[in-house]
This record gives structure tokens, C-alpha cells and sequence, in this order.
């Protein structure tokens, strides 16, 4: 069974072409690897080839199919692209929307201070929430001059990781 | 006072198991408190005991007075040890405890608020002939008070939490514009960090170096100091490295400051163990900047360089002994760097990053020690400091501690989270760094080597082929995670196991 794996740039197409335990032998863009591979089953990798030993440990991301993968020196994140991946890839975006007219934090935390309510109008760069998360607090922007539209949390609620906080409607220019 | 038989630590994280440890090693009973967010937090898991106190957040749990001191008489702790943080510096926590018979691990109240008030500090300070930091008298209260010393001492300031310590509450004032906002952040900070919103201001010096002196002080008026340590990597006034010696250092300024230091502790009668902060610029002159009045996060190089296990001292001092040792038999041996693993995004802003720890490798070996807390599916909780773990090394001369520590970063593989291992194995190749060229601005000049994700040449190939082998794998797995190593095909093997709660 082959399929594509995208590293970085790069996409590369491999294939299993034999296995006996432990030793397989794997094509990686028409290089043909015959490497001696150990793995437990939560990710972490021994890979001889050609004598030389290479640790792995792969950890799953959020979404199915996407990895990513430490060495020694380096960290890669990487994607499985199978038939599925392709078909899903083909239909399009998925639908996510992270706009200029939403602030939202990438971390979760608790909100200190909301400075908006409803109604208000914001300018390019106007604080408009303060967020605490590890003893930190940061103060969010507004991405684009606006009137606030709605105020989904209020002081000392606990907020997620990427959760929509305040969205605007954008004044054009 | 008797000896002590049961401590209480009322702390989370990695120093609360250290000091967990020494305790073992002197048969010393252990009580660990904890929040809701910690009941599998790894300092709960080590104690001999362990009392839930409250809610995650800090003041409603490891700030709550009442609660600490009401378990540590209901489980008989004859004493308390605060580490650093939280109530280490709260005299209301100290005296509470010498109300209750409980004895606390650190000096008396009386000096905690002098030295934890930095107003107060600096006056004793003055008066004891030790150069300050020229700055405000007093507390500020308004705009127009900060206004008013920037008129007088000139731009840049800082403005400090009068209560405050690790960076937290403090903010630097470039300009008249940021005085409101700065203001604003700090003493909300410092109230959410400390309980107290106080602040004032300090002239800002210009390319500092952070050093700092250990001292350890008995109750029969003996004072040491157990030398320097270099605290200029810093990065938003959070230190993230740390050495001993200093590369800075000479023989006699460091016998000035050594003594500097003595003379600041004696000049309060001081007990236990103690920090005295100096700044220092680059013609050596050396300015008092604050005193800690409990244990620092980098302690343990000192400890390295010495051979002396500061927590033990401070459990002996709080026993009324006196001090084991003069000062004349101290020296310090070889060169000691710890380094401070935060969950932390080096690549985005240093964003912190909380999350579930999916797998560890620590690292190993000669002249290496790590003092952490985390483990395989901990989940790190949102309301702590997002300090993870210690990495400390020692060499027999600096480069070597380089060295070491460049291997013992290489070996520490912490997955699942973002950590700042990756930003201090830069700063380990950073030329400045190694040449011992640096002061607090260290990461700002050197940011665009320390910035850049160049990559090192390697194969690409062997990663994929173990992704496109877990894929495989996966496909074909029904059962739960196995932890043992095996074959590939292990896939059709069925063996039930979790390696989290």
C-alpha cells in the first residue's frame, strides 16, 4: 500500500515492499530502504539503516493523520496523505473561519478584563480584552478598526485554546 | 528548637519535590497540600501526605493561610517550608505559623516585610553603606507622581511590584506613553501574584549584569555566603539561564561583593537562607537590587559548585544549629549552568503552552541533574508557572559545562507541549554566550541567531518511513497503546494499557 507524506516542502511517495518482522524494506521516492525497525506502539522509533541508528518519536497532532516527529537535533511536522486525505483535500476548505473580524486567544486561560461591550467602536490596535494564562497576561488587539458585534465571555471566565472571544464588524475603509 | 520531624511544604511543582527529597534523606515525614488541578500533580504523589487546600486558582488554594496552616496542625507538621513563590515571602504566613508553634523554614516576619517591602530594603540598605539603584522613596500612587521621578531620574524606568520577585509585577518605561498601561499591567499582576498592587520606580540601568549572592545566616549571628551567580540571560525579566562563577567576575570584586552581601544580611539580623541581588554594569560598579528572603529557583548551582545542599541548611538552621561550616571552608569547584525549561513557544512569541505531556526522555549522565515535575500524560494545569523543570550541569571548567549542557539538551526530549529546550540549545552555540560576552540584553542582541529555525542537514527519509509505518499500523490496531518495544507487525497483538490517568 503506497501513499504521499508531506514534510515541510517536500511530498514524497512510499511503499512497503516487503516485510519480515522487523526487517522491511520501504521505497521512498524510488529509494529503496531496507531498514531494521523497532517501534512501540505509542511512537517512539529505532530505525537501523546502513548502520547507522536513528531515534524517532512520533506524537499524533489534533487531527487525524498528521504527526509530529523528533529527532535527536530537530523536530518535523508531518502529514499522511492517503486516498481519503486526497478525496477530503478535493472538496475544499473546511470551512473554518479565522477572519480579521474575531480575536480569540490560541491558548486557553481565564479573561481578566473585558474593555468592550456591544456597540462599541474599536480602532486598529485598541485593546480590547486582557487574558491571563501560566501568571502571563496579555493584551488582545483589534485586528482592524470596527464596532464590536458580540461579546461571547465575561471577566474571570475560563476560556479554550482558540475560542472566538469578541467579533467585530469591520469598518471599511 | 527540636529537631524536626515532620515537614509540611506548602508549594507545588518541581521545588516542592526537591525539597521533598532531602527531606527523605534526613527521615523527615513530608505533607504535600495541593489544589484540585494538582491531585495528580507529581509533588502529591512523592509526600508521605498530602491535604487537597482548594479551588486551582493560586489564592484560593496555595495562598490560602487559613487552609495551609489549619492541615499542617490537623496532620501534627512541627514545620513549614514555603519554597519560592506563593507565601514564601508573605509575613502574615510567617507569623502565623510562629503563632500555631509551627516553625517556619525561612527568616522572621520582621525581616520578610523589610526585604520583601523593597522601599524598606533599599533604606536599610542606604543605611547599612551598601550602594542602591537611585530610584523613588517611596510607593507611587499616581500618573503624575511617575511623571514627576521620570522629570527627576530621566527615562528608562521601571516600574516594580513593591511586593514582587520572578519577574512578575514589572514593567519598563521607555516612554511617557506606556506610563498608564504599564502601570496598570503591573499592579494588576502584582495583585493577582502577590495580593499586593503597590509599586514604584527604579532608574532602569542600562546593559546590567544580574548577579547574585547566596548567604546562609544561623540564629547565633554566623553569616556566610556561598559565592556569585550569573543571572543575565533573561528574557521579559524572567531569568532562563544561569552560571556560577560568573564569567564577569574577578577574584577581588568578588570578595567585595561577598562581603557586601555578608554586611547586607547581618545588617538585618538575618536567618536562614537568603539572596542578595546585585546589579552590575560594565565598569564593575555594583548597585544592591533586592534581597530574596527564601529559596531561589537556581539554587541548585550553587549547590553544584559547593557540594552543599542548601535545603538541608535551611532545615538545620530552623532547628536552631549552628552553622557546620566557616567561611573559609568554602570554595567553589568547577563550573555549574542550570537551565529553565519552560512549557513555552520559542518559535511563537513564547507563547506558554499548556497541554498533556505525551512522552519524556530525560537526560542522563555524568555532571548532570534534573529537578522537574512533569511525566508522561501529566497535563500541566493553566494556573501555574509555566516552569517545568530545571536542567542543571557541571563541569570541570566552563566550556566543558557548556559542552554538557549542550549534550544534556540534545538527550531531553519532551513531547506533547512546546518547551524552550530548543531556544537555550541556541543559546549554547550562540558565540556571545560562549565567549561569556552578555548581560540582561543578551537575548535582544542576539535575537536573530537565537530566532532562526535554521534546520541542521538530515535524512528526511528514515522520519517518514516511521510515520508511514505508524500509519500502517494504526490502520490496522484496534487495542490500546502498548508501551514495550516490538516489531513492527505488533500491531495484531492485543495488549490493553494506559500510560496516563
Amino acid at each position: 500500500m503506497a501513499v504521499e507524506i508531506k514534510v515541510g516542502d517536500r511530498v514524497a511517495w512510499v511503499n512497503l515492499l516487503k516485510q519480515d518482522k522487523n526487517i522491511l524494506e520501504i521505497d521512498v521516492d524510488g529509494k529503496i530502504y531496507k531498514v531494521d525497525l523497532m517501534h512501540t506502539a505509542d511512537g517512539t522509533f529505532s530505525i537501523l539503516e546502513g548502520g547507522h541508528s536513528y531515534t524517532i518519536e512520533l506524537v499524533p497532532r489534533d487531527e487525524p493523520k498528521k504527526y509530529t516527529a523528533y529527532t535527536l537535533y530537530q523536530s518535523y511536522d508531518l502529514e499522511v496523505i492517503d486516498a481519503e486525505a486526497r478525496y477530503l483535500m478535493n472538496r475544499g476548505g473546511n470551512g473554518f473561519d479565522s477572519g480579521e473580524n474575531t480575536i480569540s486567544s490560541p491558548m486557553p486561560g481565564k479573561v481578566v478584563n473585558v474593555l468592550v461591550k456591544e456597540g462599541d467602536e474599536v480602532k486598529e490596535g485598541d485593546t480590547v480584552i486582557i487574558i491571563s494564562a501560566m501568571k502571563m497576561e496579555s493584551e488582545y488587539k483589534a485586528p482592524k478598526a470596527g464596532i464590536v458585534k458580540k461579546v461571547n465571555v465575561k471577566n474571570e471566565d475560563t476560556i479554550q485554546g482558540n475560542q472566538v472571544l469578541i467579533e467585530l464588524d469591520l469598518i471599511e475603509e | 528548637m527540636n529537631q524536626i520531624k515532620k515537614i509540611l511544604i506548602a508549594n507545588r511543582g518541581e521545588i516542592a519535590i526537591r525539597i521533598m527529597r532531602t527531606c527523605r534523606e534526613l527521615n523527615i515525614e513530608t505533607v504535600a497540600v495541593y489544589s484540585e488541578a494538582d491531585r495528580t500533580s507529581l509533588h502529591v504523589r512523592y509526600a508521605h501526605e498530602a491535604y487537597c487546600i482548594g479551588k486551582p486558582p493560586s489564592n484560593e488554594s496555595y495562598l490560602n493561610i487559613d487552609k495551609i496552616i489549619d492541615v499542617a496542625k490537623k496532620c501534627g507538621a512541627d514545620a513549614i517550608h514555603p519554597g519560592y513563590g506563593f507565601l514564601s515571602e508573605n509575613a502574615e504566613f510567617a507569623k502565623r505559623c510562629t503563632l500555631e508553634g509551627i516553625k517556619f523554614i525561612g527568616p522572621t516576619p520582621d525581616v520578610i516585610i523589610q526585604m520583601g517591602d523593597k522601599i524598606m530594603a533599599r533604606e536599610a540598605m542606604i543605611k547599612a553603606g551598601i550602594p542602591v539603584v537611585p530610584g523613588t522613596k517611596g510607593a507611587i500612587e499616581t500618573e503624575e507622581e511617575v511623571l514627576a521621578v521620570i522629570a527627576d531620574i530621566g527615562l528608562p524606568i521601571m516600574i516594580k511590584a513593591s511586593a514582587g520577585g520572578g519577574g512578575k509585577g514589572m514593567r519598563l518605561v521607555n516612554d511617557k506613553n506606556e506610563v498608564v498601561s504599564a502601570v496598570r499591567a503591573a499592579r494588576s499582576e502584582a495583585l493577582s501574584s502577590f495580593g499586593n498592587d503597590s509599586v514604584y520606580i527604579e532608574k532602569y540601568i542600562t546593559s546590567p549584569h544580574h548577579i547574585e549572592f547566596q548567604i546562609l545566616a544561623d540564629e547565633h549571628g554566623n553569616v556566610v555566603h556561598l559565592f556569585e551567580r550569573e543571572c543575565s540571560v533573561q528574557r521579559r525579566h524572567q531569568k532562563m539561564i544561569e552560571e556560577t562563577p560568573s564569567p564577569l567576575m574577578t577574584i577581588e570584586l568578588r570578595d567585595e561583593m561577598g562581603k557586601c552581601a555578608v554586611d547586607a544580611a547581618k545588617a538585618v539580623n538575618y536567618v536562614g537562607a537568603g539572596t542578595i541581588e546585585f546589579l552590575v554594569d560594565n565598569d564593575l560598579n555594583y548597585y544592591f537590587l533586592e534581597m530574596n528572603t527564601r529559596l531561589q529557583v537556581e539554587h541548585p548551582i550553587t549547590e553544584r559548585v559547593t557540594g552543599i545542599d542548601l535545603v538541608r541548611q535551611q532545615i538545620r538552621v530552623a532547628e536552631g544549629n549552628k552553622l557546620e561550616f566557616k567561611q573559609k571552608d568554602l570554595e567553589q569547584k568547577g563550573h555549574a549552568i542550570e537551565c529553565r525549561i519552560y512549557a513555552e513557544d520559542p518559535d511563537n512569541n513564547f507563547m506558554p503552552s499548556s497541554g498533556k505531556v505525551y512522552k519524556i526522555s530525560e537526560p542522563l549522565g555524568l555532571g548532570v541533574r534534573t529537578d522537574g515535575y512533569v511525566y508522561e500524560g501529566y497535563e500541566i494545569p493553566i494556573y501555574y508557572d509555566p516552569m517545568i523543570s530545571k536542567l542543571i550541569v557541571w563541569g570541570k571548567t566552563r566550556d566543558e559545562a557548556i559542552r554538557r549542557m549542550r549534550r544534556a539538551l540534545y538527550e531531553y526530549k519532551i513531547t506533547g507541549v512546546k518547551t524552550s529546550i530548543k531556544i537555550l540549545e541556541r543559546i549554547m552555540n550562540n558565540e556571545n554566550f560562549i565567549s561569556g560576552n552578555y548581560d540582561t540584553h543578551f537575548i535582544e542582541k542576539n535575537r536573530e541567531q537565537l530566532m532562526s529555525s535554521e534546520k541542521v542537514e538530515e535524512n528526511d527519509d528514515m522520519i517518514i518511513i516511521a510515520t508511514f509505518i505508524d500509519y500502517l499500523d494504526k490502520l490496522g490496531r484496534t487495542e490500546e497503546n502498548t508501551k514495550e518495544f516490538a516489531p513492527a507487525q505488533s500491531c495484531w497483538n492485543k495488549i490493553s494499557y494506559r500510560n496516563h490517568f
